[in-house]
């Protein structure tokens, strides 16, 4: 009776200190054509204004840089009806370059050979098909023409109506903000022009290979064995304990350890100098659950955590003789 | 138990010696992907660029199989983002340019726009009807013309002489010849810009399109009514018609897309609304590439052609066989021959 509400304390203070960076973090599961079932991690709300608000930024200065540019270069000479060509050249050139800040900004970005914007790189975002295919030029086309309708039109309108103190700026308004919440809405966090054409927003965290937490032959020469009964955990725990082991904090493994100690009923050894360290007793434990549950897993028993129970594991529920 | 059973084999879990011999293949994928990101497609090999796919496969592999016999949460991490990443690489937008422009010419462009005939029909019609109403709106109340036309009239108003109005039709008060291409290129961003929104504007479930199409065909018949007035009928037909078939026959595409995306929005038929609305963006996205590239064409005829040529049989011919060309491509190409099925491409 008194020992489940203490079990409860283990496990919380154990998930306490589990700060997975995407645990909280809503996945897509997109089956790739190969058949192989790959997660992504959905872009969060802000992260793509993040990304967003980056773009227009580069949106509105390039164009007053290059201005400046402009003015600041000895021009005059040229209107002189002398230099048509230099002329024709330059405005050619200025033209292209408002219509490509103005339209083709997000599409060449995403077309480009690094497939993303500068904000959206610069927050580690991509865009990929919601269906696991190949992404197309057209699919980033119609996600970015929807823009006009998304934020540039209701901004226009806005702006405009405003001045005249009209209702229909409110309409516009109402318009804007309902089409750049529509992320929030959806399950997908998908906005319009993404539900056009078919893409979603993902995030992509450039995960580090770790070593490898597991060295029996270490284990084995401290003298850190453990019963069967003594692994005692499933997966979730595993992970959680990967966890702790991997950022070393001293207090935290002192707790966790402690807490497995006495639920393992763990009999330090007599002698001061034989017992391990902290760290040493979980990364022993970590090994031998883990060699516990991956054989279990080999034949097909997974225990996802400790209150899974396997009913078809005969060592708990075998009838005592 | 297991502990026994990972003694006989060097003290090692069947997850280590997995990682072990897999892990220089994730490795020289990491590296390969690190190399693309930071100086684009051009620094890799052609031997690393062979090379990707297999990695690739082999990383999505090892992936499938670490979910199924490792515990290690950073190892199937690792391996998720490092697939992931990969992923985007082979699968994103950057495909050979040549297949790439296959694709689009031959199978993409005019397919959907083949696709989009109902759409395209019911704007042509649209404009029609615009230009009729425009033109008899004007001819039973010549007041009409102003509110109608006002803002980008230049000078073709009421109170232009014949004289005024033939100016308008021919040069220009161009400088040299050498500020078309400028022109040329003004022409195209703003109508591209122009076609865009129209698009666009469908998502709105195709009203400001239908707004849009309707007020080019009222605009354009206040027009003709105009110079028709004036006896200038012929030749500013001519005017038009030089750039006028291919950009109207544009913007009349966009237009198709915008009703497009617009009825697929409300009316998405037998699939889900996501599935009716991904393949509705993909189609309309082909065609809009499409359309940008017939106004570009378009731009070079009118900021250049018409400055050019100014006769008003040669610009109706040039008109007509930009029209035919156009009629004849959206028509016959890409077409499958019969019996070649119209199954997917592999």
């Amino acid at each position: 009776m008194a020992k489940k509400p203490k079990a409860d304390k283990v496990r919380r203070d154990l998930m306490a200190d589990a700060a997975w960076g995407d645990g909280a973090r809503s996945v897509m599961q997109v089956t790739t054509p190969e058949g192989v079932q790959l997660p992504f991690v959905r872009a969060s709300f802000g992260e793509r204004v993040g990304a967003l608000l980056i773009d227009l930024i580069i949106i509105i200065v390039l164009p007053v840089i290059v201005m400046i540019l402009l003015l600041a270069m000895p021009l005059r000479g040229l209107f002189d009806g002398k230099h048509y060509t230099t002329l024709s050249i330059l405005a050619i050139f200025a033209m292209a370059f408002f219509f490509f800040i103005r339209s083709g900004y997000f599409m060449a970005f995403e077309m480009g050979r690094r497939a993303a914007t500068p904000g959206k790189r610069a927050l580690k975002l991509r865009v990929i098909a919601h269906d696991g295919g190949r992404l197309t030029p057209a699919a980033i086309f119609t996600r970015n023409a929807m823009r006009e309708v998304e934020l540039f039109l209701p901004v226009t309108l806005i702006v405009s109506f405003m001045q005249h103190k009209s209702w229909f700026g409110w309409i516009a308004a109402i318009w804007a903000i309902g089409l750049v919440l529509l992320p929030l809405f959806n399950r997908d966090q998908a906005r319009l022009g993404d539900f056009l054409a078919g893409t979603r927003v993902v995030h992509m965290p450039k995960a580090m290979l770790s070593y490898d937490l597991v060295d029996m032959e270490l284990d084995r020469s401290n003298g850190l064995t453990f019963t069967q009964e003594q692994l005692a955990y499933g997966e979730m725990e595993l992970q959680v304990l990967e966890q702790v082991l991997r950022e070393r904090k001293p207090a935290v493994m002192r707790a966790v350890a402690e807490r497995i100690k006495t639920r393992i009923d763990w009999r330090e050894p007599l002698r001061i100098e034989d017992r391990p360290s902290d760290e040493h007793f979980l990364r022993a434990y970590y090994g031998a659950l883990r060699a516990h549950l991956e054989g279990r897993m080999l034949l097909g028993r997974r225990r996802k955590d400790k209150h899974d129970t396997d009913r078809r594991d005969p060592a708990a529920n075998a009838p005592k003789a | 138990m297991d502990r026994s059973n990972g003694a006989k084999s060097g003290l090692q879990l069947k997850s280590q010696k997995f990682r072990e011999t897999r892990e220089g293949d994730w490795k020289a994928l990491s590296r390969q992907l690190d190399k693309v990101d930071r100086s684009g497609l051009k620094s890799l090999s052609a031997e690393d660029l062979l090379n990707l796919p297999l990695l690739y496969r082999s990383a999505v592999s090892s992936l499938s199989m670490a979910q199924s016999i490792s515990l290690d949460r950073n190892l199937v991490t690792y391996l998720q983002a490092l697939s992931a990443r990969a992923y985007i690489f082979i699968y994103g937008p950057q495909t050979r340019l040549k297949t790439v422009l296959k694709d689009f010419f031959i199978d993409g462009w005019p397919v959907a726009v083949r696709r989009l005939r109902k759409e395209l029909a019911f704007a042509f019609l649209t404009v029609v009807v615009g230009f009729i109403v425009g033109w008899a709106m004007c001819a039973h109340d010549p007041s009409w013309y102003d509110v109608l036309v006002g803002g980008q009239s230049q000078g073709r108003d009421l109170s232009a002489s014949a004289k005024d109005l033939a100016k308008t039709l021919g040069k220009g008060d161009v400088p040299s010849n050498a500020m078309l291409p400028p022109f040329a290129v003004f022409l195209m961003t703003h109508n591209t810009r122009v076609a865009i929104s129209c698009f666009a504007f469908g998502a709105v479930f195709g009203l400001p399109t239908f707004a849009l199409t309707l007020y080019t065909g009222v605009s354009m018949g206040a027009m003709v009514w105009l110079f028709a007035q004036k006896g200038l009928g012929f030749a500013f037909a001519a005017w038009l018609t030089i750039h006028g078939t291919t950009e109207i026959f544009a913007l009349l595409i966009a237009a198709a897309a915008g009703f497009h995306i617009g009825m697929k929005i409300m009316f998405p038929g037998a699939q889900t609304r996501k599935a009716a609305l991904a393949d509705a963006g993909r189609l309309t996205g082909t065609a809009m590439i499409g359309v940008a590239i017939m106004l570009t064409i378009a731009g070079c005829w009118e900021g250049i052609g018409r400055q050019t040529i100014l006769d008003p049989w040669a610009r109706i011919g040039c008109g007509l066989t930009m029209l035919t060309l156009w009629c004849l491509y959206f028509t016959f190409a890409g077409r499958k021959a019969k019996g070649e099925g119209d199954g997917e491409k592999t």
